[in-house]
């Protein structure tokens, strides 16, 4: 398949963390515009193929690049943005409320030590309103419900407006109604605004009812692209093992679910 | 001091000093403070203080401005503790432990070899604003203006690697250099306070007006705001009761500061 604007390639890599390989052959390649789900068992390699793709993790083997750059030289820094799994489990009494937080989000590197411009500003609140945080915009962040806490962190991440996001399990421990909300502004960032976005999780139907390609690890990563006649038990199976069968039905992705979808 | 009132206080020129001197040491250390308690950092500045021990201790010894040798070696153990965390030869608080007890057992053998500046080493173990020198108020005036200025221009980078380091470095954050320099600005800050309250009681300063405001639960601007503003009021109050009651001045603005905290705790309390 060619690749028209490749925003994330990953070519023949192997990651090894605490002296294990974790990642296998690893080979995949991440469109602009993608809307893509990593799954897998727990303990398979998502934050490890997540932080060695951020260069966070040396590789033994292969090439990761990011907008057509070798991880290892790439600095364009401001056109990622991530969002780690512990994002949400900070310090309740951080002296932060939303909007300070958000506009963290808008330092990098061209305004290191210099003052905040008015369009930095500007972005602060429409990233504010684009999660639906207005209300809350003066709260502090630890009075915040799970939901809007990981709504306030892409509204974090959106604020220097990057062009690819990476999650990794950020609907962790909220409900299910909060999940689906969640993923639905997701689907609106990635359709409205064309970012692409990577995001880790277990939720399986949110993956195959709203994104466009998923990447299911389990020291070996396997790719497909979500289409009509996506049979993801194939694709799962050699993730979670052969018995594992996964009950989806295209009917459950209904209204404005579809939408999220390219 | 019977029959000095306030406004005849305010007029003397080594009152004006102190409170000059005070109030630059008093929002230098809330506000380095404050990112000193949120980085759980609060030990590096006692430790910092006692390592500075030395530094006045060679300065008495050489006829140098201990200030400016106080100075020197606190920066020095900034970079040991940096080297032996990097090296991975100890752990931070470990790292900071050997810094303090190789900078007081330094301290302590030049006072050995020494003898007739116990009293001047005192002022500087307990503090004593009131006997502060013009030379001191300029050094204390530069080493203030620095720590305001840095923090003036990288409050915001600093946050956000107290916030999340991980993250900050991604945003493309020099959060190694930012953390070294940061940790050179508590020693300043140290040591510039160093005149005001003394080694022993400084990180007192530090720690309590951030503490203090941490308990209002308010966004960072408005807590940074309310620790200077504490750290400044108790400082003042404590100059000022000191010069009227002839207490120590370091005991008296410890002891406000924490009298502050005792009352924010309270107000929580009732909320």
């Amino acid at each position: 398949m060619v690749h028209v604007n490749p925003v994330l390639e990953v070519k023949d890599l192997d990651v090894v963390r605490s002296g294990a390989l974790v990642i296998q052959d690893a080979n995949f390649t991440i469109d602009s515009g993608d809307y893509v789900g990593l799954v897998g068992p727990n303990g398979g390699g998502k934050t490890t193929l997540m932080l060695s793709i951020l260069g966070f993790l040396p590789h033994v083997r292969g090439v990761v690049r990011i907008f057509g750059q070798d991880i290892s030289r790439f600095s364009s820094w401001e056109r990622v943005a991530y969002i780690s799994q512990n994002a949400t489990s900070f310090d309740e009494h951080f002296p932060l409320t939303v909007r300070e937080l958000v506009a963290l989000g808008c330092i990098r590197r061209g305004n290191i030590g210099r003052r905040f411009r008015r369009e930095d500003w500007e972005a602060v609140d429409d990233s504010i309103d684009f999660m639906g945080l207005k209300e809350a915009t003066d709260k502090r962040i630890g009075q915040l419900s799970g939901g809007q806490k990981q709504r306030a962190f892409v509204a974090k991440a959106l604020a220097r407006k990057p062009e690819i996001i990476l999650l990794d399990e950020p609907v962790v421990g909220v409900d299910s109604v909060t999940q689906e909300k969640f993923y639905e502004k997701l689907s609106n960032l990635n359709t409205r605004k064309g970012t692409t976005i990577m995001i880790a999780t277990h939720d399986l139907a949110s993956v195959f009812c709203r994104m466009s390609k998923v990447v299911c690890v389990s020291r070996q990563v396997n790719v497909s692209r979500i289409k009509d006649d996506f049979n993801p038990n194939q694709l799962l199976g050699k993730a979670y093992g052969e018995h594992f069968h996964f009950v989806f039905h295209k009917h459950e992705c209904k209204g404005e679910f579809e939408n999220g979808r390219n | 001091m019977g029959g000095i009132d306030i406004f005849e206080l305010l007029g003397y020129r080594f009152f004006q000093n102190a409170l000059i001197g005070g109030v630059l040491a008093a929002i230098a250390c809330a506000s380095v403070g404050l990112f000193l308690i949120l980085r759980k950092q609060a030990m590096i500045g006692d430790g910092l203080a006692h390592t500075s021990f030395g530094g006045i201790a060679l300065g008495l010894l050489l006829g140098i401005n201990p200030i400016l040798t106080a100075l020197a070696v606190s920066m020095l153990s900034v970079l040991g503790i940096s080297y032996l965390r990097r090296k991975g030869m100890a752990p931070s608080d470990s790292a900071i432990a050997v810094m303090l007890a190789l900078g007081f057992s330094s301290g302590l053998i030049i006072i050995s070899f020494s003898h007739g500046f116990n009293v001047e080493l005192f002022s500087y173990l307990f503090g004593s604003i009131l006997t502060i020198d013009e030379t001191d108020l300029v050094i204390v005036s530069l080493l203030g203006l620095f720590s305001l200025l840095f923090l003036g221009f990288f409050h915001r980078e600093l946050l956000s690697m107290t916030f999340d380091e991980e993250e900050s470095r991604i945003m493309g954050i020099p959060t190694k250099s930012l953390s070294l320099t940061f940790d050179l600005l508590v020693a300043t800050t140290i040591v510039l306070s160093i005149r005001v309250i003394g080694i022993i009681l400084v990180v007192a300063l530090l720690v309590l007006p951030g503490l203090s405001a941490l308990q209002l639960d308010m966004s960072f601007r408005k807590t940074i705001l309310a620790a200077t503003l504490l750290s400044v009021v108790s400082t003042v109050l404590g100059i000022l009761l000191s010069a009227l009651s002839d207490v120590a001045t370091s005991g008296l603005i410890v002891f406000t500061s924490a009298l502050f905290f005792l009352l924010t705790i309270g107000y929580k309390k009732l909320q």
